[in-house]
């Protein structure tokens, strides 16, 4: 359905087409993509070939600007993290949890308000999200997706850290929609990964105990 | 016989001898006469009759000679044939050797009356050349005119241009440019000799304009001497108006009879023999006129003219440099006969005082005729210039403007649809520009749609969530003219990406369809929702399964909605309903899965569906019944390139409108299922359609990242914007039209929403 005729291939989801084949296609090498979201297109290639290869995903190619790579990465974790908000929003109630925590130690504030406020936990959830679109998206701090100011780049941390909340969140009280939306998705194993690999937040805040799989990714995140 | 008849006719009757002489020559005469008159006299009436009366002339000199042969028939009695031809000298010889006094006296007098004969011939003929040379100068005089009127009309010309370089100079800078020669032409040539006396500083082509007008004045001045005035202008202005192609064929022949005429009158004073002085024609009198007119003007302006003859000497040089092309041997031909004239025209005017006098008392109000006329003339064809090239200059802005004002027209036409007429005044010279951007999706932008009232629209992605945008709550941009809008309220329920968006005609349900195969159903916060309120569940108001997989097309009509899915169904739905499955709509399964869905708006209970084997299928909503199958057979040769991505439905009209990946747009009619138009609209395949709520204008959007709007009347492109970049071989998802608003907008593959206004 996506090929075309001969040797074009034109990567569309035409109308009508089915689930399963939706961005099946054939997978593009990076430097073949003239697009300037080629980055996304990369790295959305690699997640949907295999999301278990959070090594491969996270694989920076050579040449490649680390502040866009690291843009586009965080991008799609928030962007895969209305995922996981969907499944709490059906079981986390602001009766339920009152508060953003994890462990009992904390209690995080909503930063999304003028004044930090202790928003219930699905209101931090959907707050935070909303921050980060906005914020990823601002045409201030990230006018252009192909280069990444310095400055900006900064900013990627903060957001780690507050999306970060969600998932520790979703392990520490809703570890039944956590571990079903991990297995799917990989991707709270991803985002470990991604922010140890390239310093975005420190270790101890990383609350969640990854699963010893087939990546050995705890080990690495705690050497 | 005739000879024998005509020598006792001789014989017997000397005055009808006599005649009989008289009658050869005069024959002879008057067939020259009339040769004359035939060349010359053609048209005017003047020359005719100085030709008649030379004719006249020449006839009693040849009636003189005529009497002296009859009185030698007379004489020469017994010379048996009497004869008043050639022969009769050499009979006598022949006959009587000897010399005889009347013989020889006989002889003289024939040798005489021949050559008077031919003197008169040749008279005839040099008449005839001088006519011919007085045409030919007529005719020079005529080019020459032109040649100046040319000049003129280069000037004019050059005027013109000065003129429009000041305007652009002053529109540009604001200011009159630093050197700007006025050309006032009217005021100039009514007061030329004044003016050239006092303007010692007037710039070079001023100087040049009156040089030239100078010697203009002094041909003129030579022209009426000659007797070449009004008709030789009108000649002139004829032979103009003819070369600049104003001019029909009655006026054109008349000025050749015209100039056939004014021929004749030079050719009869050009003969001056004797009938010079008794011409009462017109020519000769205005001849006179001109003459005495000149010699009045003189004297009034001796001390202008004094101090102007350089300055004539000048432009005479000039003047003839300008007329070089004519060649030396004519110009000294034309100065003799030129003095000629002159001096015609000198003795005409010491011969004819009364007539001189006559004329000079209307002398004034002729010259200021004339002078008017002349300047009149001069005037209108200044005007005439100054018409034509304002003319061509403001048509050519006229042009533009007809062309601005359609364009102009149909977006006025489109804003004031768009907005129900409160933008209408505001409308004029509107061109969609790109003033939101909705940033906000981590992913695609798969549709957008437009709430029917308030400036809202909502936004689906495959970044799995919808979201509301307020175009009046909008933060400025930086380094921008476009302005950003963030997001009011982020809908998530679907697990997969958002395909299709519908919206209730209330405006206050929407339902997304997504690749999980759900419809969900949204209550729409109020548009002026805190963005980080707290969470309220009963936003979603509910979800309507029964696909089973991606729903790729929704479409509402008042309470029911239509969908449509890869599963290969299409879904009639009521959300409120306890049951909200209406029906289900299964094609064969050669249709494939369709691809794209609406109502057919001019028909009740009818919907229009697009399959993926590009064909068009109209169900009764109630029957479930197919009613009309869009196809064209010939068009569908080959299907591969033909996918219809988008199907819509005319408002108004039983048209259908679709999308096709073959880079076409194609109308069909809903009740024949006929094709009405096909038309490649864009590069590449068209995605997404969208028509105005009073279907004059079509949107449509394609992967070639542009956006073009079209007249729906004449199936004309009105505007195209590029509108979003690529990602993978998608670029534009949706275009959407505001259904009371003046809104557009597009949702792109790149993650952004646009609106224009």
């Amino acid at each position: 359905m996506k090929m075309a005729d001969g040797s074009t291939i034109l990567r569309r989801n035409r109308p009508g087409t089915k689930a399963k084949d939706f961005c099946r296609w054939p997978d593009e090498p990076l430097e073949e993509m003239d697009s300037t979201l080629a980055v996304q297109q990369y790295i959305q290639q690699l997640i949907k070939r295999d999301p278990s290869n959070v090594e491969l995903i996270l694989t920076m190619p050579e040449a490649q600007d680390e502040g866009v790579w690291k843009y586009e990465h965080l991008r799609q974790f928030c962007m895969e993290l209305n995922g996981l908000a969907v499944r709490l929003q059906k079981e986390c109630s602001p009766a339920t949890c009152t508060q953003m925590t994890a462990t009992d130690q904390w209690i995080f504030l909503c930063a999304a308000h003028k004044t930090p406020k202790e928003c219930p936990a699905i209101d931090y959830t959907r707050h935070t999200l909303d921050g980060a679109a906005c914020l990823l998206n601002s045409n201030k701090y990230f006018p252009s997706r192909v280069s990444i100011k310095e400055s900006s780049v900064t900013k990627l941390g903060s957001v780690c850290r507050r999306v970060y909340r969600i998932f520790s969140h979703a392990y520490f009280h809703h570890r039944r929609i956590f571990d079903e939306f991990e297995a799917e998705t990989y991707l709270c194993h991803r985002f470990t990964h991604f922010v140890t690999k390239y310093n975005l937040m420190s270790k101890e805040n990383l609350i969640v105990p990854i699963n010893v799989g087939e990546n050995a990714a705890p080990g690495e995140s705690e050497a | 016989m005739g000879t024998n008849s005509g020598a006792t006719a001789g014989i017997n009757n000397k005055p009808v001898g006599g005649g009989a002489g008289a009658g050869v020559l005069g024959g002879v005469n008057s067939s020259i006469g009339g040769v004359l008159s035939n060349s010359l006299g053609g048209g005017g009436g003047g020359g005719s009759g100085g030709l008649s009366i030379s004719g006249l002339n020449a006839g009693g000199q040849n009636a003189n000679v005529g009497g002296l042969v009859t009185g030698m028939g007379n004489v020469g009695d017994d010379s048996n044939n009497g004869m008043a031809g050639g022969g009769g000298p050499n009979n006598q010889q022949a006959t009587t050797p000897q010399y005889t006094i009347p013989g020889i006296l006989h002889f003289i007098q024939h040798e005489w009356s021949r050559f008077e004969l031919e003197r008169s011939q040749w008279d005839v003929d040099r008449a005839e050349l001088q006519a011919r040379i007085a045409m030919l100068l007529g005719e020079r005089k005529c080019l020459e005119s032109l040649k100046s009127d040319l000049t003129r009309r280069i000037k004019m010309l050059e005027y013109a241009l000065r003129q429009e370089r000041a305007k652009f100079y002053r529109l540009k800078y604001g200011t009159d440019p630093p050197q700007l020669n006025e050309f006032k032409p009217s005021n100039e040539d009514a007061s030329l000799a004044g003016e050239v006396a006092t303007d010692s500083e007037v710039p070079y082509s001023s100087v040049s304009n009156t040089t030239w007008r100078q010697g203009r004045q002094m041909l003129r001045q030579y022209l009426a001497e000659i007797g070449y005035t009004d008709n030789i202008i009108d000649v002139r202005s004829n032979r103009v108006r003819s070369i600049l192609g104003l001019n029909n064929n009655a006026e054109h022949d008349g000025s050749g009879g015209g100039l056939g005429g004014l021929g004749g009158g030079t050719g009869g004073t050009g003969t001056g023999t004797g009938g010079e002085n008794l011409n009462p024609n017109i020519n000769g009198n205005e001849s006179n006129k001109r003459a005495s007119e000149t010699e009045g003007r003189h004297t009034p302006a001796k001390k202008v003219q004094q101090s102007i003859d350089e300055i004539i000497v000048d432009t005479e040089a000039a003047v003839m440099a300008n007329f070089e092309f004519l060649g030396p041997n004519e110009m000294s031909d034309d100065d003799e006969i030129s003095d000629d004239l002159e001096m015609v025209a000198t003795d005409n005017d010491d011969t004819d005082v009364k007539m001189a006098k006559r004329a000079k008392s209307g002398k004034d109000m002729l010259t200021e005729d004339l002078e008017a006329e002349v300047g009149e003339q001069l005037l209108n064809e200044m005007n005439l210039m100054n018409e034509e090239v304002d003319g061509s200059l403001g048509l050519g802005e006229l042009a533009q403007l007809t062309v601005n004002n359609e364009s102009d027209g149909a977006y006025d036409t489109n804003s004031k649809d768009g907005t129900g007429g409160s933008a209408g005044g505001a409308g004029y010279r509107k061109t969609w520009n790109a003033k939101y951007t909705l940033r906000s999706h981590f992913d695609g932008v798969r549709s957008l749609i437009f709430h029917p009232e308030e400036p809202v629209l909502i936004t689906a992605s495959e970044d799995h969530t919808l979201k509301l945008w307020n175009l009046q709550k909008t933060v400025q941009a930086k380094k921008s003219a476009s302005l950003d809008v963030e997001p009011l309220y982020t809908f998530r329920a679907h697990t997969g990406p958002v395909l299709c968006l519908g919206m209730s005609p209330s405006g206050e349900t929407c339902y997304s369809g997504g690749l999980d195969g759900n419809i969900e159903c949204w209550q729409l916060p109020s548009p002026n929702i805190d963005p980080y309120d707290c969470y309220e569940p009963n936003v979603h108001s509910g979800t309507l399964e029964g696909h089973t997989d991606a729903v790729w097309g929704l479409t509402t009509m008042q309470s029911n909605i239509v969908s449509c899915s890869a599963d290969g169904t299409v879904k009639l739905w009521s959300p409120f309903n306890k049951e909200p499955l209406l029906r289900t709509y299964s094609a064969s399964e050669a249709e494939g899965a369709p691809s794209s869905v609406d109502f057919v708006r001019n028909e009740v209970d009818h919907i229009v569906v697009a399959y993926n084997s590009a064909h068009c299928i109209v169900y009764d909503t109630e029957t479930g019944k197919q009613v009309v199958r869009l196809e064209a057979a010939q068009e569908m040769s080959g299907n591969t390139g033909k996918f219809i991505n988008k199907v819509v439905s005319h408002p108004t009209l039983p048209i259908t409108i679709t999308a096709h990946e073959d880079r076409h747009i194609r109308f069909w009619d809903n009740t024949s299922g006929t094709l009405i138009h096909s038309m490649v609209a864009h590069l590449e395949p068209v995605t997404s359609l969208a028509v105005d709520a009073h279907g004059l204008y079509l949107l449509s959007g394609s992967h070639d990242c542009s956006i073009r709007l079209w007249n729906l009347d004449n199936k004309t492109c009105v505007q195209e914007i590029t509108a979003h970049r690529k990602k993978f071989d998608e670029s534009i998802f949706d275009v959407a039209f505001h259904a009371t608003k003046p809104y557009i907008a597009s949702a792109g593959a790149d993650g952004l929403a646009k609106v224009f206004v």
